[in-house]
């Protein structure tokens, strides 16, 4: 079995004002452990969705979601907040760092469902800040940082658990160009260096270079996966 | 921790609300605190009142004054050891403010039937061998100063002085007395019936009314029967008479103006239902305001229980600092609130009883307020609370 994601004829479907939406429409759809894929499509095709299918913030209403071998839809809501915490890494567009906590304790603070002490949590997280250039902010609130240093802030917290999956959600939407790169080359090093699985939302041609694959979607299909090339994969 | 890390930044989210919110409680469980005080403490007064004594007062009402004739025939009732009368003076000292219980009583049957009096400044003798002398309980040293042999001069609106309402009653401080038991009055004055009456007479021609015959039984003697054949003796007047037990007599006057520990009782529960009402709102304020806040936890693999636990955790922080404030501020306001009440509350305390009562209720406040938030927020959907823009 692919250790990676795999969606079986994944079904979702919302009701908004009376009217029943299909979002993801019997998709399927198999991405490999350790590669970068960047999902792409217009508005409405289901891409968010997509993303919280794979990181078990959502469910499908019908089909297969395993991700890394687990069946999610097998796990309760316990397991599933269990598995998330052991397993998944979230970058958000709108960086979700908690306001009233530093850069370090939102960085620590998934390391608080690990076994480790306090003094380890706190090396542990001081390190990924390093990692992301953010040593000299660690101790700042998030409304004391920009926008970058933010969405640093929040990969650091997203692999400071050592998660193999990295799910990002437009993680370049908010940010000017060179903040973007910045988070872009982040990523890139995560892929790379540390073999994190990478999925990434993007509306940015130029984000979607980043990753190896590119997984194109419209109306809930899957409209088909591409190198960088462009060629088929 | 950082969870709790970050439910003490939560509650540092909104300084002001949580301080008005923390003020509140702490207004509310100190009147809590204090009311409960007064009721336990009138409780406590009925329950340490004397089994052998017993009040014989008019049956039409405690203002109503009873016949000195009665004093006879009621001291050859079987089972009766001791009496004295007693009157209410109802004067004051130099001020009107300065009131104070003042009875004209029969010194030496008086000092037998209470030995709650102890006598710790001048002598019983000297007492009973003044006739202007007066015994006082040494609340009324504390709070007016005075000293054995000192001269006090004391208005009497009940009974004018023999020269006019503007003279006053002259005293002389014979003795001084501790109360062994704490409900008992340290405030009261006892003066000689002897002198009253006189002056009464001396002035309007005729011997003063009795308020209380204040009756010693025999030991091992049955209340119930001595106060049956008391009644029956005046059954057919002139006046009838109602015999009651110490115990009795202290509730009934006290609750003369209407059921005091039920009023009490009532503004208690009225305080605690608007308190409550109060904190549930602020948290659900908070937790709403949070919501997106759960979204990132939950996100990041924090259970349903944990963000439950950082909800109830504020809820419970702030109603146990809102008690714990409170209840130290009453116990600590409780010499002054003593002296305030004591002319009616004597011996006002604030019981270990009452502050485990408030402990606990701050507590059960602190779950009962943090239950509907957190509900909400264990229920919500990571997805939902993660789009949410309150």
């Amino acid at each position: 079995m692919n250790q990676g994601i795999d969606l079986k004829g994944v079904t979702k479907t919302y009701v908004r004002g009376g009217e029943t939406l299909i979002v993801l429409d019997g998709l399927d759809l198999s991405m490999d452990a350790g590669r970068f894929y960047a999902l792409m499509g217009p508005s409405g095709s289901g891409k968010t969705t997509l993303l919280n299918l794979v990181g078990a913030l959502d469910s499908s209403d019908s089909g297969d979601v395993i991700v890394g071998g687990e069946d999610l839809a097998r796990l309760d809501r316990g397991e599933l907040s269990d598995w998330r915490a052991a397993n998944v890494g979230f970058v958000f567009q709108g960086f979700n760092l908690i306001p009233v906590l530093s850069a370090l304790e939102n960085v620590s603070l998934p390391l608080a469902l690990t076994s480790l002490s306090r003094k380890q949590r706190r090396e542990r997280a001081a390190y990924a800040l390093e990692l992301v250039g953010l040593s000299d902010r660690m101790h700042h609130r998030p409304r004391q940082l920009s926008g970058g240093q933010e969405q640093r802030c929040a990969i650091a917290r997203a692999v400071v658990t050592d998660p193999a999956f990295i799910l990002a959600d437009e993680p370049t939407g908010d940010l000017d160009r060179d903040s973007a790169e910045q988070v872009l080359e982040l990523l890139r090093r995560l892929n790379k260096d540390l073999g994190k699985t990478i999925l990434m939302v993007t509306h940015d041609p130029h984000a979607a270079e980043s990753a190896e694959r590119i997984v194109q979607l419209d109306k809930g299909r899957l409209l088909g996966v591409t190198d960088r090339a462009g060629a088929h994969a | 921790m950082e969870l709790s890390r970050l439910v003490w930044r939560n509650l540092a989210r909104r300084k002001l609300r949580t301080s008005l919110t923390v003020a509140s409680l702490v207004v509310a469980f100190f009147l809590l605190c204090t009311l409960r005080s007064l009721v336990t403490t009138l409780q406590a007064g009925a329950d340490s009142a004397s089994a052998s004594r017993l009040i014989v007062q008019s049956a039409v009402s405690l203002f109503v004054d009873l016949p000195q004739s009665y004093q006879t025939k009621i001291a050859g009732v079987e089972g009766v050891e001791r009496m004295s009368k007693w009157q209410w003076f109802g004067g004051y000292y130099q001020e009107t403010e300065n009131r104070f219980a003042q009875f004209a009583v029969d010194p030496e049957e008086t000092l037998a039937i209470y030995p709650e009096m102890q006598i710790v400044e001048g002598s019983a003798e000297a007492f009973y061998a003044n006739r202007r002398g007066i015994l006082i309980g040494e609340g009324l040293v504390d709070q007016y100063g005075w000293k054995l042999g000192q001269r006090v001069p004391i208005l009497g609106e009940l009974f004018p002085h023999p020269d006019g309402p503007e003279a006053a009653w002259e005293f002389e401080v014979a003795a001084i007395y501790r109360p062994t038991q704490r409900n008992f009055d340290s405030k009261m004055m006892l003066f000689h019936w002897d002198y009253l009456e006189e002056s009464v007479k001396a002035s309007s021609g005729e011997a003063p009314g009795v308020g209380t015959y204040v009756l010693k039984l025999a030991q091992g003697v049955d209340p119930t029967a001595v106060m049956a054949r008391v009644d029956a003796l005046f059954e057919n007047g002139p006046q009838r008479v109602q015999a009651t037990s110490e115990s009795e007599f202290q509730k009934q006057f006290v609750t003369m103006f209407g059921n005091v520990p039920f009023f009490v009782s009532t503004i208690g529960g009225g305080v605690l239902i608007a308190i409550l009402l109060a904190v549930v709102n602020t948290m659900l304020m908070a937790g709403r305001e949070q919501t997106h806040d759960i979204g990132i936890l939950k996100a990041l693999g924090f259970t349903d229980g944990d963000v439950v636990q950082v909800l109830a955790q504020q809820s419970l922080l702030i109603c146990v600092l809102g008690g714990v404030i409170g209840l130290s501020l009453a116990k600590l306001a409780e010499p002054g609130i003593a002296e305030a009440v004591g002319s009616v509350f004597g011996g006002y305390h604030v019981e270990q009883s009452t502050m485990l009562f408030g402990a606990a209720l701050a507590v059960g406040l602190g779950v009962f307020a943090g239950f509907a938030p957190a509900w909400r927020a264990a229920r919500l959907q990571t997805v939902d609370a993660l789009s949410s823009k309150e």
